[in-house]
């Protein structure tokens, strides 16, 4: 393999990472920035979605029919939840946010083991997207190229919801200011629900999509939480521009790290969290100034 | 505001009686359970004085606790220095890591103060991890207890040891206590109750809140020399930040902001989770819905709820006998 291709692989390991984490993050920082609520069982929602999309998969042959069920039974999960408990926990400030979210993650842990049993489950990819595609002298799983098509979808149709629609303009006159936007005659309630539960079915779609890459086992949602709330609150929470800079900044920091400096790949992303807190404490691109 | 009140002296005296008592009868297996408890209770106590206090909700404790262990564990499986030295070092270097954090991260708040606080923990993990000179992810094996022969006492006696976690506990609780009751305690206090006017009367915020971080890591560093003793083995994992979610817990379990709640909550955490893990390979769920059930029930915790009632009854007492309410000592308080 050339030395060329060898880092347009890398780029493409990174672009596909940081789509991933775009996914997931895109959700919990919109919750975040409408809501004030801090979502640490979203890693959960993710593994869930790995889960469904697995086990909807086997018992239909189809890859699609796991794809298509994730995002519908994570956001019907989200919404028993958001009803169940968050809604109460809404102006109880972050550490009990934290703390409840924090239990959360404890028993969808568990559940999991429940049903699906501790050892690491895989799925096939879909036949559509099997095997490699060659462009340019480069090779590369098809299937990963799909993962980063429909991140780069999701990014665009997201970014022309915000900005172009007229639920967009409530969205964000709810994050900018939800009394002011609620006196304006925007049904703030309304749309932080909405929100929550577009943020839980991608979050649920993330782990369906990530289930053939890295195989579903419990503690994938605790694994990736960590990447997503450093993507959030270094991009800027509330902000799509800030969920999409932070995942490629996060994405790419971890690819790199990895090829580069292997010893401290997994330092870099902290420190790079640290330095923009200690810096910026409200994160690059944050909804609010 | 910090009081040693009747209820919170009872207590702890109670919990400590039963920690001796216990330890006198029961085996080899209980003992562990009361040393694990003691390490837990001072971690704890530890993070309760700068988050029930101080206002500061840290997910670092875990890796200061680490940092203590591993300097111990360090200093006498690889240099071989004096146990004595080492127990000393240990609570050194993890207040040293505690002022440093502290100081960094105490421009932000909220969330932000949360991350910030678990990004320095990870990376004191990550460092550990990666590092073949400390054994990385594999630890190191053979760090000795502390030699107290010239005493005529042994430590790898478990009677002995266990003892000795139980008074290093109930140390770190007057310890903290002391701390609470000073001038600098109160100062603490109303940095949590309200930050803007503390600075607005002179005060150098920044420096109150990396020493209380200090204070905090050198018990959280205390108890992780005793951890390093009681397995004879440190690894990564105590350093996770799971580690620090899991105080966290115990210290609401309990009831945060009243210094006692968390040794109650470390207390019943190891006992139950012992209890638990017998009959079922599910603990976590318990835990889980134990924690959700103790915020949604308002947060007060065990301890933290009884201490509410006897509290409130106390001051209506001295309502109903013409005492003004602000000679009391109570204060409108928040836990946000």
């Amino acid at each position: 393999m050339s030395d060329w291709s060898y880092w347009a692989v890398q780029t493409l390991n990174g672009l596909q990472l940081s789509m991933l984490l775009f996914l997931l993050s895109v959700g919990l920082t919109v919750i975040f920035g409408l809501l004030h609520f801090v979502n640490l069982a979203h890693g959960a929602l993710y593994a869930l979605g790995a889960y469904i999309g697995i086990s909807a998969a086997t018992a239909t042959g189809s890859y699609w029919a796991g794809f298509a069920a994730a995002p519908v039974v994570v956001a019907l999960t989200g919404i028993l939840l958001y009803l169940g408990l968050m809604k109460r926990m809404r102006r109880a400030g972050p550490m009990n946010q934290v703390l409840v979210t924090l239990g959360l993650i404890f028993v969808f842990v568990d559940i999991f083991r429940l049903v699906w049993g501790d050892i690491a489950i895989g799925t096939v990819e879909p036949a559509l997207f099997t095997g490699r595609s060659e462009l340019f002298g480069v090779v590369y799983p098809t299937y990963r190229l799909f993962i980063i098509g429909l991140g780069a979808l999701v990014m665009a149709v997201l970014a022309l919801v915000l900005s172009r629609t007229q639920l967009g303009a409530m969205i964000r006159a709810g994050v900018d200011n939800d009394q002011m936007a609620a006196c304006l005659g925007v049904n703030v309630e309304k749309i932080f629900f909405l929100v929550f539960c577009v943020g839980c079915a991608l979050a649920g779609l993330a782990g369906a999509v990530a289930a053939p890459v890295f195989s579903a086992h419990p503690d994938m949602g605790t694994e990736i939480l960590i990447s997503t709330l450093i993507v959030v609150v270094v991009g800027g929470m509330g902000s799509l521009r800030g969920a999409i800079a932070g995942s490629f900044l996060v994405g790419f920091a971890q690819t790199f790290g990895t090829v580069l400096l292997p010893h401290v790949a997994s330092l870099l992303i902290y420190a790079l969290l640290a330095l923009v807190l200690v810096f910026r404490p409200t994160g690059l691109f944050p909804a609010r100034a | 505001m910090f009081r040693q009140s009747l209820l919170k002296t009872l207590t702890v005296l109670a919990i400590l009686a039963a920690a001796i008592a216990y330890t006198f009868t029961t085996g080899y297996f209980g003992k562990e359970l009361v040393i694990e408890a003691a390490t837990l209770a001072i971690l704890a106590i530890s993070l309760d004085m700068i988050a029930g206090y101080g206002g500061m909700i840290s997910l670092c404790h875990g890796a200061i606790f680490g940092v203590g262990a591993y300097t111990y564990a360090g200093l006498t499986v690889l240099f071989e220095v004096n146990p004595f030295l080492a127990f000393a070092a240990a609570i050194v270097v993890s207040a040293a890591f505690a002022f440093a954090v502290g100081a960094v991260t105490a421009r932000t708040h909220g969330i932000f103060f949360i991350m910030a606080t678990l990004a320095f923990g990870q990376m004191a993990y990550v460092l550990v991890f990666e590092n073949k000179a400390l054994g990385g992810d594999d630890g190191l094996a053979g760090v000795p207890r502390l030699d107290v022969s010239p005493l005529g006492l042994d430590f790898n006696n478990s009677v002995q040891f266990a003892l000795f976690a139980v008074a290093a506990a109930a140390l770190s609780y007057a310890a903290a206590a002391w701390v609470l009751r000073s001038g600098f305690g109160r100062t603490l206090v109303g940095i949590r109750v309200n930050e803007a006017r503390m600075k607005a009367v002179g005060l150098t915020v920044w420096r109150t809140k990396a020493i209380a971080f200090a204070i905090s890591g050198a018990l959280a560093g205390l108890g992780g020399a005793i951890a390093a003793q009681q397995t004879m083995f440190v690894s990564p994992e105590l350093m996770a930040w799971m580690v620090s979610g899991t105080v966290l817990m115990v210290v609401i379990f309990g009831g945060i902001g009243t210094l006692v709640g968390p040794i109650v909550g470390a207390v019943v955490w190891v006992f139950l989770k012992h209890e638990i893990s017998s009959a079922t390979p599910y603990w976590h769920i318990v835990a889980g819905t134990v924690l959700i059930i103790t915020i949604v029930a308002g947060g007060r915790g065990l301890y933290g709820q009884i201490e509410y009632m006897v509290e409130r009854r106390r001051l209506k007492r001295l309502a109903a006998a013409g005492v003004p309410s602000t000679a009391t000592g109570r204060e409108d308080e928040t836990h946000a």
